[in-house]
This record gives structure tokens, sequence and C-alpha cells, in this order.
């Protein structure tokens, strides 16, 4: 924790600005094995609070960081009427540091926006095309396709697509299963998470490993949610299969069909069904909300010391004659 | 495991997609034969009349009984296909990981193909004892 930034006068700052980056880092690490282990519905919101308290804090100590550098230019100590020398004086951050700080703050701040613009792009998108799939009693637009597909499309009201390919593929007692499943992600506004995680992903890349758990576990949410709507684990398990098995099929015919590289998740989603449902934990998802609630504490301890520093900085040019 | 029942529009949707699935009209009998699961033969003709009069089913006798179709649901329409041709770009387009799509299932890699065909046999013991 010593790596360059000081100590100032036993304020605790310079631990404290480490400590997202730490906190991120935790993350990348165990992201995966706590999604594993917690419910999904839990491991879904529990990663995604932390992911954007986690993103929001590392944003905040990398500009405060680059702030105290550039505070350092003279032009910039003159407009706001701080003394340049007494902000450099002390152990302050070192000025490859804050330079570094800067830069990184601002390529993730566009790499924020840029994805803030895809995903109104792509909500408008699927807002669009749920109109253009016409009414849709029940909330289902069954598509006359020999390709098996099923999806839900989020808007105001949302739709559940299915091509005719795919409900030929399934028994009746399948079919409800993937029905199931597809109005829980609507429900349950799974794509909301998902448009979260992504954004918080953006704004601090070693959030993307979580990012990718959210995406995975909210498959699982809404297998689960579909497993107890028709109160049948394998059941729930053999629709999964034999879309999975039909999608295969329909590949082999049709190679040119739209890739979506998604790792063996489908086994795994199948054996999470044909084994009992996780654990509810609570100490895990304590553990997560503690380093949310430490990483909330360190950036108000690096705000304070920040503001600590400009005002001493402020008092000495004051003072000046 | 408790069943906590069908949410809200769920049997509509049920019998919407067993009329797809079949491909052709069917009575509220042979409707009632395909998703059977207690379902009592009033509830599914009563479903049946529902969809009929918002209008997303067609129907037509069939001896005694009516035949109800998907609407516009006759194979190979202009409207489907242009339906279907709008998925397929929606699908290619949505592809980034935005979560403004989830499919039910993604692509697979072949050799995951024998390992579900197993985990299929063993969900369907799975089913047998339970």
């Amino acid at each position: 924790m010593t790596l360059g930034l000081g100590v100032w006068g036993g304020t605790g700052m310079d631990a404290a600005m480490w400590l997202p980056l730490a906190v991120s880092a935790l993350f990348w690490l165990l992201a995966a094995p706590v999604g594993r282990r917690l419910p999904p519905a839990t491991a879904v919101r529990a990663l995604t609070a932390a992911m954007v308290a986690t993103a929001l804090a590392t944003g905040f100590v990398l500009a405060a960081a680059a702030l105290l550098v550039l505070g350092q230019a003279p032009p910039v100590a003159a407009l706001g009427e701080w003394s340049a020398t007494a902000l450099a004086t002390g152990d302050p951050v070192p000025l490859a540091l804050g330079g570094l700080a800067a830069v990184t703050v601002a390529g993730l701040g566009a790499a924020v926006l840029r994805r803030v613009v895809h995903t109104v792009r792509d909500l408008l998108r699927s807002a669009r095309a749920c109109r253009a799939l016409g009414p849709a009693v029940a909330g289902l637009v069954v598509v006359e396709d020999d390709a098996p597909e099923a999806f839900a499309l989020p808007g105001l009201t949302g739709r559940v697509v299915v091509s005719t390919a795919m409900l030929r593929a399934l028994p009746a007692d399948e079919r409800r299963v993937l029905l199931a499943h597809e109005a829980a992600h609507l429900r349950h506004r799974h794509h909301l998470y998902m448009i979260v995680a992504e954004l918080a992903a953006s704004a601090n890349p070693l959030l993307r490993p979580a990012a990718r758990v959210v995406g995975r576990s909210v498959e699982r949410w809404a297998d689960e949610v579909a497993a107890v709507e028709v109160g049948d684990r394998p059941l729930a398990a053999r629709a999964l299969v034999r879309a999975g098995l039909a999608r295969a099929a329909a590949q082999r015919t049709a190679p040119a069909l739209a890739l979506s590289g998604v790792d063996g998740d489908l086994v795994d989603r199948t054996r999470a069904l044909l084994t009992a449902p996780a654990p509810r934990r609570p100490l895990l998802a304590g553990l997560v909300a503690a380093l949310v609630v430490l990483t909330g504490a360190a950036v108000l301890v690096t705000a304070h010391g920040t503001e600590d520093r400009f005002e001493a900085a402020q008092t000495v040019y004051a003072a000046q004659p | 495991m408790p069943t906590i029942g069908r949410r809200k529009g769920a049997l509509e949707q049920e019998v919407l997609a067993a009329l797809a699935a079949a491909g052709r009209p069917l009575t509220a009998a042979e409707v009632l034969a395909d998703l059977g699961d207690g379902l009592a033969y009033t509830t599914v003709m009563t479903t049946l009349s529902r969809l009929h009069a918002k209008g997303a089913l067609t129907r037509r006798h069939s001896g005694r009984a009516y035949a109800y179709a998907l609407h516009g649901g006759d194979a190979a329409s202009v409207g489907a296909s242009v339906t279907a041709h709008r998925m397929h770009r929606l699908l290619e387009a949505g592809s980034d990981r935005a979560g403004v799509l989830a499919r039910f299932v993604e692509e697979l890699p072949p050799e995951d193909e024998q390992l579900l065909a197993d985990l299929l046999a063993a969900a369907t013991r799975a089913g047998e004892q339970a």
C-alpha cells in the first residue's frame, strides 16, 4: 500500500486511494466463484450493486489523484486560487502517477460514454422491433421460421419471440418451461442488470469478469424461476437440452446463423437444474456487501483528504502578499 | 418443490404455442390433449374463445366443434417471411451482450452436443424417479 502516494499526515488517504483498486482486483479474481456459489438472483443483485459502487469509487480516486497533480500546474492553481507549491509539498502524488491517473480516467470516461450511446441505440432498436413485430396477444410473438429461436425483447411492455421451429422441437411441458424462462427475463427486468453491469465494466475493466458472471447468472435466474413455475427441475433441464440440441442441428444445416459466443454455458445451466437449488449463503452475500461499504468508506476518506489538501493550499495562497 | 402455478397470461401463451407447434387448426379437445397437465376442458375452451375475441385466432367449424388456428399462421405468407427476416436482422444486431436480447439457449460448441445428449438422458431418468 506504499506504492508511491505517500502518507498524508496520517489521514490514511494513501491506503484509501488504493483500496477501490484492490477491491476491483478482488472482483476480477473472485467474481466467478462467488457467482457460482450464490443463488443466481442474489448473485445478480449483489454483484451488480457491488460493481456500480466499485466503478464509481475507482473513478473517484483516479480523478482525485489526477486533480492533485493537475492542480500543481500554475495556470490551474491561479484559477483555483491555491498555492501550487503548497499543494506539491509534503508527500504528494508523484507527477507520473497523477498523469497516468488523468489519462486513465479520461479514457475510461470516454469508454463509458461510448457504452451509453450503444446502450441507448440498442434499447431504441429493441423498442422499435417490438412495435415492428406487431401486436402480441399475451406478449408472445410467434415467427414462422425454420431456425429454432427464442428470446425476450425488452421494451415498455416487452415481447417474447419464438420461432415455429423452436416450438415444434419441444413437447408441450417443455414449451411451458421456455415461455416461463423468457417471461422471467421480462418480469425481473434482467436487461437492466446487464446494462448496468456492462456500464460498470466499461468504467473499470477489472470488473469485466464480474459482468460476464452477471450475464450468466441472469440466465440461471430465469431457469430457476421457470423450474419453480413448472414445479419440476428435471423437466426444466430437459427443455434446455432439447432446445440446445435443436439449435445445434439447425446450425449444421445453416452455419451462417448469427453467432454470439457463449462458452459451454448450457451444460452448466443444465447441470445446475439437475442438482438441488443453491443454498442462500447469507455470509457470502454479506461479504460482498461489506466490500461495498469498505469501498464507500475509502471514497469518503479520499474526498476528505483531497479537500483538506486543497484547503491548506488555498490558505497558503490567501496568506501570500 | 412447490408449484407456484401459472403466471398471468401463461396459459394464453401456451395455447398459442401449441397451435403454432401443430401447424394446423386444432379443436379445444386437441389442444387439451397436447397441453395435458391436469387442465380442465372448460379452461382451454375459455382461453381459446378469449384469444379468438382478441383477434389472435381464426376459427372454423370442424364437425360439431370449432377448430382454431393462429391468425395469419398459414405457412409462407408474405407477412410471416417479413417477420422472420426482421427477427434474424435483430438477432444479428443484438449479439453484442448488451442485454437487449436474452436468448433461451445460445449456440453451443460441437463437443458439448454429446455431453448434452447424456444430460438429457440423465434428466429423463431424474424425471421418471420424481
